[in-house]
């Protein structure tokens, strides 16, 4: 077997925030040139387990290892290898784009020409000279993405990236992330609590749902895991009355919205017979398709059946 | 399994101190902490300069060496009160250049240690604290001869420049405001908050000066500045200045060793949540 070694592994990574835990046994394994997509409702854990992969709350020796080292044994040096954004990213309002990078390039002691580099990346070259303050909420991830970019590291770390962007932002980001990884063969951990904002860009998964991870694995694993039927959904005006009027073949049906009915699809026979019915029985039709169960379905499948499990 | 991977390379705690230092500097850039140090200086100068311009006949006696009549009257106000709450300020300012950025989960991250971000913060705030005393102190000077030159009747040219007291007057005045500025560091970075170690600072401040007489108010450090004017001999003649250190300035001194290394021990513990 040449399977690679991951970049990330945790061992049974367990936390507490005094009596309260907060992680159970989580065993991550992140693949090298991945986007691994870290997934899991507000509060599951992402947040800490991220920080805890930087060293910013302390892991047992064993727990964390990062590109095949202990991070509790050799956490100064493992962090220069790691790009990482937390949340907002830490900026200082009164320095320009450009000095904020000049503060952390100074800090890890790299050459000069990374900084232009890195803001030519982001595409904050023509700005970088204005102060933060005057940064738009987009400029300002960018700018704490091209913070991360700056030692060159194998590995970006970045917990929910896009929070608080507009989509062009958030589609911004994600070129940009593609780019990183296909281009310049990063490995990017990204966390985020919505399965619509990686599941086009990311390779692998995990989910993580109040401290334990419930699934990880390739993201096509985690689209075969969807095996529910896909539904037949009908727009009219008045649900109820469709259902009383067609018992024999509505009975069945889900009442979705006071206008909107859900039943198993069949056939493409089944959806002309039920255009046809209904236009007999004086309802209106607005809208007659069939859709299968998204990704996101599933994502919320297992981050919620297992917890009323 | 390591195979896979280039051997590891950890900065050494010089280059981190460096690294860090350097940085810091850069963020000072155009702070309020930066202008705090140059300028707040002026004042004091100024408004003894405008006191003896006007008023200095009365002041003096015909004859009197003015100097140390001069400067134990800026000092007195300068560091007994104004020094204090400088210092207290100027913590505040300084941390709060991190703590408005949320930076501190950056810091941590990158490959410096916590000790080396401690040091260089401290060795900047006390660089700026020993400037801005200098700056006073080099002022004050530079307005006695201009003294001189306004109202030759005060005989400020007639007598030496007192350069060498002045100097270890300013070595007084400094080590009296360790004490205090240890406790303000570690309370700016204990609560990551502006108007908390302000409030700390002068509250304590304003109790030192009240409780002036006790007899245990060599032991607190918010009076240590003031205490430290006691090294001017007082004599009519030409300044003089005690060069030992009082009981006020040890205790400044251990204070600040204290409370630095205990606040380190606390705050290296902290989890960054």
């Amino acid at each position: 077997m040449s399977q690679p070694s991951p970049l990330i592994t945790t061992h049974d990574l367990s936390f507490c925030f005094g009596q309260r835990q907060v992680l159970h046994n989580v065993n991550l394994a992140v693949p090298p040139a991945s986007i691994y997509g870290f997934l899991g409702p507000n509060g599951a854990g992402k947040s800490t387990t991220m920080r805890l992969l930087l060293g910013l709350l302390p892991a047992p020796t064993g727990a964390v290892r990062l590109f095949g080292h202990d991070l509790a044994q050799h956490r100064l040096a493992l962090l220069g290898r790691v790009g990482a954004l937390i949340e907002m990213p830490s900026l200082y309002d009164h320095l320009s784009g450009h000095d904020n990078l000049e503060v952390t390039r100074r800090l890890r002691g790299l050459p000069a020409a990374r900084t232009p580099e890195v803001l030519a990346i982001v595409q904050l070259s023509t700005d970088a000279h204005r102060p933060v303050r005057e940064y738009s909420l987009g400029m300002r991830q960018r700018l704490g993405l091209a913070l991360a970019l700056l030692p060159e590291p194998k590995l970006l770390l970045l917990d929910e990236p896009t929070n608080g962007l507009d989509p062009s932002g958030i589609m911004e980001m994600r070129e940009l992330l593609r780019h990183l990884r296909q281009d310049l063969g990063k490995t990017i951990l990204i966390s985020s609590h919505l399965i619509s904002e990686v599941e086009r860009l990311a390779t692998h998964v995990g989910v993580i749902r109040q401290g334990e991870l419930v699934f990880q694995g390739p993201l096509a694993e985690l689209q075969r895991l969807e095996h529910r039927p896909a539904q037949v959904v009908i727009e009219t005006d008045d649900a109820a009355t469709c259902r009383n009027l067609l018992p024999l073949d509505l009975g069945a049906a889900t009442v979705l919205a006071p206008g909107t009915l859900a039943l198993p699809y069949q056939s493409p026979e089944q959806m002309a017979y039920l255009a046809q019915q209904l236009v007999s029985a004086g309802q209106p039709l607005y809208s007659l398709r069939r859709e299968q169960a998204s990704l996101e379905q599933t994502f919320l499948d297992i981050t919620e059946t297992t917890q009323r499990a | 399994m390591n195979a896979a991977f280039p051997a590891l390379q950890m900065p050494s705690p010089g280059a981190q101190l460096r690294r860090s230092f350097s940085s810091d500097l850069l963020k000072l850039r155009g702070t309020a902490a930066l202008w705090l140090t140059l300028l707040s200086g002026a004042f004091p100068v100024a408004l003894s300069l405008l006191i003896y311009y006007f008023k200095g006949q009365y002041l003096l006696k015909p004859g009197q060496n003015p100097w140390q009549a001069y400067v134990l009257q800026s000092w007195q106000t300068a560091s007994g009160l104004l020094l204090p709450l400088f210092v207290v300020l100027l913590t505040s300012l300084l941390l709060n250049i991190e703590n408005k950025a949320s930076a501190w989960k950056h810091l941590y991250a990158q490959p410096v240690g916590r000790g080396a971000l401690f040091a260089s913060k401290l060795g900047l705030l006390l660089g700026l604290n020993a400037l801005a005393q200098v700056v006073y102190a080099g002022l004050l000077a530079a307005s006695g001869l201009l003294l001189g030159l306004l109202r030759p009747e005060l005989h400020f040219l007639d007598h030496a420049l007192p350069l060498g007291p002045l100097l270890v007057l300013l070595g007084h005045t400094f080590v009296a405001t360790l004490g205090l500025l240890a406790i303000q560091f570690i309370a700016s970075l204990w609560w990551r908050s502006f108007v908390a170690p302000v409030a700390l600072g002068l509250g304590a401040t304003i109790a030192a000066l009240t409780l002036m007489r006790w007899e245990y108010i060599s032991w607190v450090p918010y009076a240590a500045p003031l205490l430290s004017l006691r090294a001017i001999a007082h004599t009519q003649s030409a300044l003089a200045v005690n060069g030992a250190l009082a009981a006020s300035e040890w205790r400044s001194l251990g204070w600040f060793a204290v409370v630095l290394t205990l606040g380190y021990g606390l705050l290296r513990r902290r989890h960054e949540a």
